[in-house]
């Protein structure tokens, strides 16, 4: 199958012939797909390309790439196969998407049946304890750093902190994809496998990835407290509202008291429920703009895009 | 004569649409112990070229999507020449799957020969 079809010379004088160009090449051949698929796309790619260098010792880079172009598939056509098996998956695997409704009171009732709302509702109440942690992590991590890398020991401490949060960033990633639906890399990120160890070391200080990863786990804990603030308030309050005049009838206290103002009269329960009803759907509406937005954050501050356009 | 080779290009990417999830499984359960990527493409080549239709990149998508569903379990370990590599293991739920999707491929398989019979001297 490594054979070459004799019809495809004009492709096969384009192949690149070392590892980083045909990544490159895949790269190119990828934009404007989703960074997280390009990523992943290029993860595998460099590991199958590296194995069967591995394989091969005799051989050199530019040869094995020309094998390889026929068996794992020229940078083009992989593109290609990424592509397709990815809309292929996402449609086999996601839920099909809600029915769009025509009336204006159908779209704002019909937030209830998706259970996307559900999945964004139950990330903003996760958001406080991850917020927490991620908040508490980076202040000691680089507190710690700072303290200690005047001395020897620190400076193992400081590397093993910049890797710990690349490891968390992936997995905030899988949450963030498993709950609000954005495409996240499943795939760490390397490149130059092959540079040594130093400099390695190097580009983890550079990589505006970190960096960026480090200011979205700063930012967790603020946004985590509002998250979890507004889904506990709207739910609360949304959920007596509706539930007060039932208990009332069934015998309980029957006034409302709202901010010290009582209110007895029995005309109020139906207004009163409905006030709750509306409020529940604000609050549902409210879960589903905050996973758009918070998914879309996570993408850009996770995800190094600007490497592949 | 390329006309030809398209269409049986076309019809071997539909079929290996299908059945490359199930051949992944299928390895993974018959090698007992977990593999990687690079692995399961030259085993799945020397077992012949049809499930492929020759192209290794299109196994690692579907690898992924695969551990995504839960049916399979991956971890990465450091090798010494080369990259770090992603080792999957078949799942509890995965082998549940594959004995389903065994039982529909005999199905399919067979009623597919039996239109075919004949058909060919």
């Amino acid at each position: 199958m490594n054979a070459f079809n004799p019809s495809n010379d004009t492709a096969r004088a384009g192949l690149p012939t070392t590892i980083p160009e045909y990544l490159e090449h895949l790269r190119r051949s990828l934009a404007g797909a989703d960074p997280a698929l390009v990523q992943d796309a290029l993860y595998d790619a460099e590991e199958y390309l590296r194995s069967e260098m591995a394989e091969n010792p005799g051989r050199s880079e530019a040869e094995v790439i020309v094998s390889v172009a026929g068996s794992y598939g020229a940078p083009d056509e992989v593109a290609d196969i990424y592509r397709d098996t990815e809309v292929k998956v996402q449609s086999a695997l996601r839920a099909p998407p809600p029915r769009p409704r025509g009336s204006w009171i159908g779209k704002f009732f019909g937030v209830i049946a998706e259970p996307r709302t559900y999945a964004s509702l139950f990330y903003m109440l996760l958001s406080l304890a991850t917020g927490i942690f991620f908040f508490t992590w980076v202040v000691t991590g680089i507190s710690l750093s700072a303290g200690l890398a005047v001395l020897i020991i620190g400076i193992p401490f400081v590397i093993l902190y910049f890797g710990s949060v690349r490891m968390l960033s992936l997995v905030e990633g899988r949450i963030v994809e498993t709950m609000l639906g954005e495409r996240m890399p499943r795939r760490p990120l390397y490149t130059e496998r092959g540079k040594p160890l130093l400099s390695r070391i190097g580009d983890l200080f550079t990589d505006p990835r970190v960096w960026a990863t480090q200011l979205y786990f700063l930012l967790m804990l603020p946004l985590g407290i509002l998250y979890f603030t507004v889904a506990v308030t709207g739910l609360t309050v949304s959920l007596t509202l509706i539930a007060a005049p039932i208990a009332a009838m069934f015998g309980a206290d029957s006034r409302l008291s709202i901010d010290g103002l009582v209110w007895g009269e029995p005309w109020l329960y139906p207004v009163a429920m409905l006030a709750g009803v509306i409020l529940l759907f604000l609050t549902l509406h409210a879960a589903r703009l905050v996973g758009h937005l918070h998914g879309q954050l996570a993408k850009h501050m996770l995800v190094k895009t600007a490497q592949y356009t | 004569m390329t006309d030809l080779d398209t269409h049986l290009r076309k019809f071997q990417k539909e079929l290996s649409a299908g059945t490359v999830s199930l051949a992944l499984l299928a390895v993974l359960a018959a090698g007992g112990e977990a593999m990687y990527g690079y692995q399961i493409a030259k085993q799945l080549e020397r077992v012949g070229e049809g499930v492929l239709s020759g192209k290794q990149s299109a196994l690692y998508p579907v690898l992924r999507n695969l551990e995504g569903s839960g049916l399979l379990d991956s971890h990465v370990e450091p090798s010494v020449s080369g990259p770090p590599r992603r080792y999957y293991r078949i799942t509890d739920a995965g082998r549940a799957v594959l004995h389903e999707w065994a039982a529909a491929w005999r199905a399919t398989r067979d009623s597919v020969d039996s239109v075919l019979e004949g058909l060919i001297p």
